[in-house]
C-alpha cells in the first residue's frame, strides 16, 4: 500500500500541525494537573459563610440553651434526635483528648485532623472521608468545646472515584479524550480551508461555476473568508460571461452592416471602371476576411457557451480526415511543405462531422503555417481515437503552450497578420474536440516543433 | 421575373433590389413577416427570399403558413448560420438557404438556378405533354405534378426536381453532387446535408400513401429509385 503524503511529510499539513499542538496542549494540561494534585494533600478548607454558618451557630446556641435550661448532660443533648437528626455533631474540647459525638462513628473516619482547625474561624473542611463544618465555640458545664458538624460521604464522589482509578487507565482515557477533541477541533478548522483550496484550483482551471462549500451559519474568520471567496468567484463568473457575451453580441450585430457592405461592393463592381476594380476587389477580400473572423468568433462563443447543437451522426473518422486532407494537401503543396500520413482509423463514432472537420482543418492549417518542411499526421486507435499532428517548426515557449488555445492569442513572432489566420483556429479546434468529450493537448517535441494531440473517446 | 424579398433590414433590401433589378428581376420588398406572407399568398411570385429573424412573425412561421397553400420556391436567408436553422428551414419546405453575410454573386447564382429551372419547365410544358411512370410513382412533366397511386404529392419545387431526376434515371445511382448541381445549381459543399433533407422530405410524403420504401440510400455514393417491386 502506498504511504499517504500527509504521513511522509507531516510538516506540510496545517491540519496535522494544529492537531498536534492541540493535543500536546491538552495532554500537558492534564499531566500538570495530575502532577500537582499528587503533590498537594487531599485535605482542603475554606471559610464558612452564609446560611451554613448561621445554621451551625444556631445549633451551638441551642445546645448551650438546652443544657443550661434542662440541666441535662451535654452528651444527652447532642444525642437527642431533635438536634442530630441526619447529621453528626462532634464536640472537641479545649483540653486535648476530651471529645463528644452525637453517635458513634466508624473507625475509618479520622477526626484528629480537625484538631488543627480549633483556633480558626468557622471553616468548611474537606477530607477524603468526610466534610466538616466548624468550629463554633460553645460553653457548657463540662467545659469549653468546639462544635463541628460532620457530613460523612456515604457515596464516593465522582472525582474521588476518578482519583482511585488505576493510573494507566487514567492516562489512556486522557489520551483518547484529548485525541478526539483535538481531532474534531482541528478538522473543524481545516475543512473550510481544504474546500477553499479545491475551489480555487477548479476556478484556476476554468471551472467558473465552482464554489467553496462553507455553511452560512459559520461566523468565524474562515466562514467570512469562505463567503467572501464565493462572492469573488460569482463576480468573476459574471464578468467573464458578460465579456464573452459582449464579444458574441458585437460579432452578431456586425453581420448586418457587413452584408450591406458586400452588396454595395457588388453594385459598385457592376458599374466601376477597370481602374477601380482592383480596389473593389480588395474591399471584397477584406470584407470576406471580416466575415470569416465573425463566423469564427461566433463559433467559439457558441462552443464555449455549450449552446451549439451538435448534429450527431455515426461517421467514419477516416472519411472526415480524408475530406480535410484533400483540401489541406493542396495548401501544403502550395507552400512547398510535405504532409505525411501514418496509420488508419477504422472506427465509426457518433460525431458532428462539420465540427470535427473544422477542428482538424484548423490544426492542420496551423501546422502548415509554422512548419519548416514537414507536417506529420499520425492516426491510431485503441481505447480511443488518437490523432496527432506534428510540425517541424520552432515550437512554442513552454509558458505559452496553455494560452495557445485562447481566442486571439498569438506568440510575439507570429503576430504578423499576413498569414491570414483569425487567431481563433486552435480555440475552435479545442472547443470542438471538447464538445465531443475529447481532449486536445499541445506539446513541444524534443527535436523541436509543436505536436497537437487529439483524443476522441469511442462511444457507441 | 417577379421576386419577393421579406427582410427587416431595409438598407439591405434597397441594395439587393437595386442589384437584382440590374440583373433583370423585379423585386418587391417587405420588412414584416405577416405583411410579407399576406403578399406572398395574394400574388404570384417566381421566388421568395425569406429572412429568418423578422418582426411580428419569424421566417419559419411565414414558411410554414405559406407551404400550407403555396409551393412558391423559397430561399431562406439565415443570419445565424447555425445548422439547426438550416435543417429546420429545409424540413419546413424551403428550397435552399444562403447564410448571411452572403456574396452577391453566390446569391445571384442560386436565384438564377431556381428561376432557370422554372423557365425550362415552362418551355417544356408548351412543347410536349410527356409523363413518366416508375413503380407506381407518376410524374407529369407538363404540370409539374407528381403522384403515387393516383394520390397527388404536394412537393416543393426542389423536391419535385429531385424526384423527377430520380424517376428519369430510375434504377441508376444518382450522386448527391449530381443532384446539387442540377437542382440547386451549386456544387455540393463537404458535409452539406441539404440534399439529404430534401430526399427525406420526399420519402415522408411518399410514405403517406404507400408503405414500402421507393428511394434507397447508397451510402457514400447517392440515391437510387428502385424499379419494380
Amino acid at each position: 500500500m502506498k504511504t499517504p503524503d500527509w504521513f511522509k511529510k507531516p510538516r506540510h499539513y496545517l491540519f496535522l500541525k494544529i492537531f498536534a499542538w492541540f493535543w500536546v496542549t491538552v495532554i500537558a494540561t492534564i499531566t500538570t494537573l495530575v502532577f500537582l494534585s499528587k503533590l498537594t494533600s487531599n485535605v482542603g478548607n475554606d471559610e464558612l459563610r452564609g446560611p451554613m454558618l448561621k445554621n451551625l451557630q444556631y445549633t451551638a446556641k441551642s445546645i448551650e440553651r438546652i443544657v443550661a435550661k434542662h440541666g441535662k448532660s451535654t452528651q444527652e443533648v447532642i444525642s437527642h434526635p431533635r438536634l442530630s437528626k441526619h447529621k453528626l455533631l462532634y464536640l472537641n474540647g479545649e483540653v486535648h483528648g476530651v471529645e463528644m459525638l452525637s453517635e458513634p462513628i466508624s473507625k475509618d473516619i479520622d477526626l484528629s485532623l480537625l484538631n488543627f482547625t480549633k483556633r480558626m474561624s468557622p471553616q468548611i473542611i474537606f477530607t477524603d472521608e468526610y466534610q466538616a463544618y466548624g468550629p463554633v465555640k460553645i460553653d457548657v458545664p463540662e467545659g469549653t468545646f468546639f462544635l463541628y458538624e460532620i457530613d460523612e460521604k456515604r457515596k464516593k464522589p465522582f472525582f474521588v472515584g476518578l482519583w482511585l482509578m488505576p493510573t494507566w487507565l487514567k492516562i489512556i482515557i486522557a489520551v483518547i479524550a484529548s485525541l478526539m477533541l483535538s481531532f474534531f477541533f482541528s478538522r473543524n478548522l481545516i475543512a473550510p480551508i481544504n474546500s477553499l483550496k479545491e475551489t480555487a484550483n477548479k476556478l484556476a482551471h476554468g471551472d467558473l461555476t465552482a464554489r467553496a462549500d462553507i455553511s452560512n451559519s459559520r461566523q468565524d474568520e474562515l466562514g467570512v473568508l469562505g463567503r467572501d471567496f464565493n462572492t469573488m468567484a460569482t463576480q468573476l463568473e459574471q464578468l467573464i460571461s458578460a465579456q464573452k457575451r459582449l464579444l458574441a453580441d458585437i460579432s452578431h450585430e456586425l453581420r448586418s452592416p457587413l452584408t450591406r457592405l458586400k452588396m454595395a461592393t457588388g453594385l459598385a463592381q457592376m458599374q466601376a471602371e477597370d481602374a477601380q476594380q482592383a480596389y473593389l476587389e480588395r474591399i471584397e477580400k477584406e470584407a470576406n476576411q471580416l466575415d470569416k473572423m465573425i463566423a469564427d468568433v461566433l463559433q467559439v462563443s457558441r462552443l464555449e457557451a455549450k449552446s451549439q447543437t451538435l448534429s450527431l451522426s455515426t461517421q467514419s473518422i477516416q472519411v472526415i480526415i480524408d475530406h480535410v486532407l484533400n483540401d489541406v494537401r493542396f495548401e501544403a503543396n502550395q507552400c512547398n511543405k510535405h504532409l505525411s500520413v501514418e496509420g488508419k482509423i477504422e472506427k465509426e463514432v457518433p460525431c458532428d462531422e462539420t465540427l470535427i472537420a473544422s477542428a482538424l482543418e484548423n490544426v492542420l492549417r496551423n501546422a502548415i503555417k509554422y512548419a519548416t518542411q514537414h507536417i506529420h499526421l499520425i492516426l491510431s486507435e485503441s481505447d480511443a481515437i488518437y490523432i496527432t499532428i506534428c510540425d517541424d517548426g520552432k515550437g512554442v515557449d513552454e509558458a505559452n503552450l496553455e494560452r495557445l488555445c485562447e481566442p486571439f492569442f498569438r506568440q510575439e513572432h507570429a503576430r504578423d497578420r499576413n498569414t491570414g489566420g483569425t487567431g481563433l483556429g486552435l480555440a475552435i479546434a479545442k472547443n470542438a474536440i471538447s464538445a465531443h468529450d475529447g481532449t486536445l493537448i499541445l506539446e513541444n517535441q524534443e527535436q523541436g516543433g509543436l505536436c497537437v494531440k487529439i483524443r476522441l473517446p469511442i462511444k457507441s | 421575373m417577379k421576386l419577393l424579398m421579406i427582410d427587416d433590414d431595409t438598407g439591405l433590401c434597397e441594395l439587393l433590389s437595386e442589384y437584382l433589378t440590374a440583373q433583370g428581376f423585379a423585386v418587391d420588398c417587405f420588412h414584416d413577416g405577416a405583411e410579407g406572407l399576406a403578399h406572398a399568398l395574394n400574388h404570384n411570385y417566381e421566388l421568395i427570399l425569406l429572412d429568418v429573424m423578422l418582426p411580428s412573425m419569424d421566417g419559419f412561421e411565414v414558411l410554414k403558413q405559406l407551404r400550407q397553400k403555396k409551393l412558391t420556391p423559397v430561399i431562406m436567408l439565415t443570419a445565424k448560420g447555425e445548422d439547426f436553422d438550416r435543417i429546420f428551414g429545409l424540413e419546413l419546405g424551403a428550397d435552399d438557404y444562403i447564410p448571411k453575410p452572403f456574396n452577391h454573386r453566390e446569391l445571384l447564382a442560386r436565384v438564377k438556378a431556381i428561376t432557370r429551372r422554372i423557365e425550362h419547365i415552362n418551355s417544356l410544358s408548351q412543347q410536349q405533354t410527356s409523363s413518366l411512370s416508375v413503380n407506381s410513382i407518376h410524374i407529369n412533366l407538363a404540370t409539374r405534378e407528381a403522384s403515387v397511386n393516383e394520390n397527388t404529392l404536394s412537393l416543393t419545387g426542389t423536391e419535385y426536381e429531385i424526384l423527377a431526376m430520380l424517376v428519369q434515371h430510375a434504377g441508376e445511382v444518382i450522386s448527391k453532387e449530381q443532384i446539387s448541381e442540377q437542382v440547386l445549381g451549386r456544387r455540393l459543399a463537404p458535409f452539406d446535408r441539404s440534399i439529404d433533407m430534401h430526399v427525406s422530405n420526399i420519402r415522408k410524403k411518399i410514405a403517406e400513401h404507400v408503405n414500402n420504401e421507393r428511394i434507397k440510400t447508397m451510402r457514400g455514393s447517392g440515391y437510387v429509385l428502385i424499379q419494380g417491386e
